[in-house]
């Protein structure tokens, strides 16, 4: 194991930011903190760095107890969600910072930051200084920086969150490439569950200052060990005494049996899918998504009654007191 | 501990002699009248500051002219420039043996004006990045609904100053209460005429009347902590209330 | 439009008779009788003797305040302890208090009959009517510049950069050297100019503890004081346009300060 976390509390306050909580990160993976804001997951992520220290409970880092070691001697890749470039440093004397203090000749570190740079292409950005950068550049340095000291781990603190959704998007796909050819194990925290699933191996769901639900991207959307998991990590549709994914109603035209009686009342043609509105004969607004193809088929307008059926399958039944 | 040690041993001294003691040295006729004296130049002082203040911070941040770099820069001077200069370039001008053939030596006016000259930065200094913050949309909008130029000014602009207003003038009373460098030379010290706080403490230090000017100095003392109290709580409340 | 031509005639007019046109007074009175006259009036001993003190009060209390007021800002942005706002209030005191205020302070602890007045006298340590409580005198009146021109500057820098370089290996004492003092440098560069200018100037405080003696403890905005109370107009005037001619430097380098702060 790479990182492992074991009854970690920690108190601001009046506030319980982490309640006993454990964690097992494994040796090269990638893996996401997820949860809503105040569940605790960028504290878990200080803790982990040392930028934090923990009230109780213990850090481990490759196999050695870290729980008192200062950020400085932990080995760990930090990425801040606003960069935390050092303003008054060139983009190389920025990556080059953790070599600088590690006393490595000149040169050695000359030939390192190229790399570096290459690596996050920032080749031409040498000499210039963070002010002169776009927001997604900033970050990228941020990161060859972290890198530059070559950490057990590397961590990131919602490393895109103060970026536009277009430079998101292209950090996202760009961090998985680099995670394939870096394979330094890294942990990213996130309040955005679709950047969790497209990024990561793993996931780590976090509620309430603790760990709800860990799990591959697939299986948490298929089977949420929870009403707060299945709700966080996708759209819900609420069915009965169950809850479903919008995905997983039919819409039938007939009565059937288990089907239930409802009316369009509004539907949204999204490109490739469909969304619909509708209302059940007890007055539930219920939301389903099809195809294209289906809502064709079945000539779907406002007005309409048609018959839901859920996939039971992937449904949850719903605990009022567990959300 | 520093700033503690130095302030605890005027008001021990102070209150050597028991509370009556305190309250005799206090009331003399001669502290009387500087006390009153300092109380009232200060809020002359102040009062034209606010003023004048408020207009060189409008026409700074509002107005264009050559020459505005250095006039913003000027604004600074009395910050840097000695107390003691100050005054006496004051009477260089407006003394006895000034060009304009009339003198403020020796007169409450002279007082004032050594105040204003000192405290000058500070109403300025305090509305100017408040004036540049304030967003120009709200006053448009106010035009737009169809308020005039005085209008707005009164019921859009100034309440947005008041604040900045209000804590550069704290500040400059404060200042305007203890002031000594100034208005040693311009003032003339005449006990019961021109004698402010500040000059009957030094003189009671000199003449070795140690309590009574321990006694005054914490009447000053007192003064100047609630105001500053006051300019810090109004900051706070208004953080709070504004975000 | 012309209301507000004449709002600018208004406030100028107001900045030249109560700035402008006193400070050039004084330089047109030094430089009256020719700049040898000048000269000779600034270079009498007591002249300069007064101005190497001022220097000496300069070279103790500036660097002395920007040490304490670096990390006092420090402690007051990143630790949160019980008294914080005490010491916040504390710091502005200085500012607060009438300078004779101060002067009389230190002579009730450090003077004959002070708090301290008897172990000092055993050991042979003069405080008042000597530099050393002159030198006190102004590092206290000067004490807050430094720590309130850092502690926005700290506030508004953030500790992400502290803990990006701790997380890269840097001890506490690189990440100041390397990382904060970097970055908080206008800031302190403007707290010690306006320490500069209050510590060259200042004159309730000190005069109290001085007595005043011409030669030994005249600083000099004082020998400006006791030249005028002399009749010594030349030498008034002159002493004058040195302190002025180094405000003028203070504020010409905040200024330039300002500037290289925005253009970053």
């Amino acid at each position: 194991m790479s990182i492992e976390v074991v009854g970690v509390s920690k108190r601001f306050g009046d506030f319980l930011a982490l309640d006993d909580v454990s964690l097992n990160v494994r040796d090269g993976s990638l893996t996401a903190l997820l949860g809503p804001s105040g569940s605790g997951k960028s504290t878990l992520l200080r803790v982990i760095a040392g930028l934090e220290l923990p009230d109780s409970g213990t850090v481990h880092i490759r196999g050695a107890d870290t729980t008192h070691v200062p950020a400085q001697r932990r080995g760990v890749g930090f990425v801040f969600q606003h960069y935390a470039a050092f303003k008054h440093m060139t983009v190389r004397d920025n990556v080059g910072f953790g070599l600088s203090i590690r006393k490595r000749p000149r040169a050695e570190i000359r030939e390192r930051v190229d790399q570096l740079l290459e690596l996050v292409h920032l080749s031409g950005f040498a000499h210039r200084y963070p002010a002169q950068l776009s927001g997604g550049q900033r970050q990228r340095m941020a990161l060859a920086r972290a890198l530059a000291v070559e950490p057990a781990v590397l961590l990131l603190d919602e490393p895109f969150g103060a970026l536009d959704a277009n430079v998101r998007k292209e950090l996202r796909e760009w961090l998985r490439d680099l995670h394939e050819r870096v394979h330094v194990t890294t942990v990213f925290v996130t309040h955005d569950q679709e950047e969790a699933m497209e990024v990561a191996e793993q996931i780590v769901v976090m509620n309430e200052a603790r760990v709800a639900q860990v799990a591959p991207p697939r299986e948490l959307y298929e089977h949420p060990g929870s009403e707060f998991v299945m709700r966080f990590v996708g759209p819900v549709a609420e069915m009965g005494n169950e809850l479903v994914r919008p995905h997983d109603i039919e819409i039938l035209p007939l009565p059937d049996w288990g089907a239930e009686e409802a009316m369009v009342r509004r539907v949204n043609h999204l490109g490739f899918e469909v969304r619909v509105e509708l209302e059940t004969t007890d007055g539930r607004r219920v939301a389903v998504q099809v195809t294209r193809a289906r809502a064709v088929e079945l000539e779907l307008e406002a007005g309409q009654i048609v018959w839901l059926r859920p996939d039971h399958r992937g449904a949850l039944r719903a605990n009022r007191s567990a959300a | 501990m520093f700033v503690l040690l130095p302030l605890a041993a005027v008001i021990a001294r102070s209150a050597q002699g028991g509370a009556s003691a305190f309250w005799d040295a206090v009331t003399t006729p001669q502290a009387v009248s500087a006390l009153e004296l300092t109380v009232g130049v200060s809020l002359a002082t102040v009062a034209i500051n606010l003023v004048f203040g408020t207009v060189i911070a409008w026409v700074l941040v509002r107005d264009e002219f050559p020459g505005k770099g250095i006039v913003k820069g000027l604004i600074d001077l009395p910050f840097a420039l000695p107390t003691i200069v100050a005054g006496l370039t004051l009477l260089a001008l407006y003394g006895p043996k000034g060009p304009f053939g009339f003198s403020v030596a020796f007169t409450r006016v002279g007082i004032v004006l050594a105040l204003l000259f000192v405290t000058l930065p500070f109403v300025v200094r305090a509305v100017q990045p408040v004036l540049l913050e304030l967003d120009r949309e709200m006053e448009e909008a106010a035009a737009s609904l169809g308020a005039g130029r005085r209008t707005v000014f009164r019921r859009i602009i100034l309440p947005n100053l008041m604040p900045a207003m209000l804590a550069g003038v704290g500040l400059a009373f404060a200042r305007c209460m203890g002031e000594f460098g100034a208005v040693v030379l311009i003032s003339g010290n005449l006990p019961f005429k021109t004698e402010v706080a500040s000059v009957f403490i030094f003189g009671q230090i000199e003449s070795d009347n140690v309590t009574a000017a321990a006694a005054v100095s914490v009447v000053l003392l007192a003064v100047s902590l609630l105001l500053l109290m006051g300019v810090a709580a109004a900051a706070r409340w208004r953080a709070r209330h504004e975000g | 439009m012309r209301a507000s031509r004449r709002l600018r005639a208004v406030a100028l007019a107001y900045l030249a008779l109560l700035l402008v046109l006193p400070v050039g007074m004084v330089f047109y009175r030094t430089f009256e009788h020719g700049v040898a006259a000048a000269w000779a009036a600034v270079t009498t001993p007591d002249a300069i003797h007064a101005f190497w003190l001022t220097l000496l009060m300069v070279a103790v209390a500036v660097p002395a305040n920007t040490v304490f007021g670096i990390g006092c800002a420090l402690v007051l942005v990143r630790q949160r302890f019980p008294g914080k706002a005490l010491l916040n209030s504390l710091v502005d005191v200085p500012f607060a208090v009438s300078p004779v205020v101060v002067g009389l302070a230190l002579v009730l602890l450090y003077g004959r009959a002070g708090w301290f007045g008897t172990w000092l006298a055993d050991h042979g340590i003069q405080v008042i009517f000597a530099p050393l409580g002159m030198i006190l005198a102004t590092i206290f009146i000067s004490l807050p510049f430094v720590v309130r021109e850092v502690v926005p500057v700290l506030r508004e820098v953030g500790s992400e950069q502290e803990e990006a370089a701790s997380t890269l290996g840097a001890s506490p004492w690189q990440a100041f050297w390397r990382v904060t003092l970097p970055s908080i440098r206008w800031g302190v560069a403007y707290g010690v100019i306006l320490t500069t200018a209050r510590a060259l100037g200042e004159f309730g405080a000190v005069s109290v503890v001085s007595g005043k003696l011409a030669g030994q403890t005249e600083t000099l905005p004082i020998h400006v004081e006791q030249a005028f109370q002399n009749f010594d107009l030349a030498g008034a005037y002159s002493a004058s346009v040195v302190l002025a001619a180094l405000a003028l430097l203070t504020v010409l380098s905040m200024n330039l300060i300002k500037r290289e702060e925005v253009t970053r």
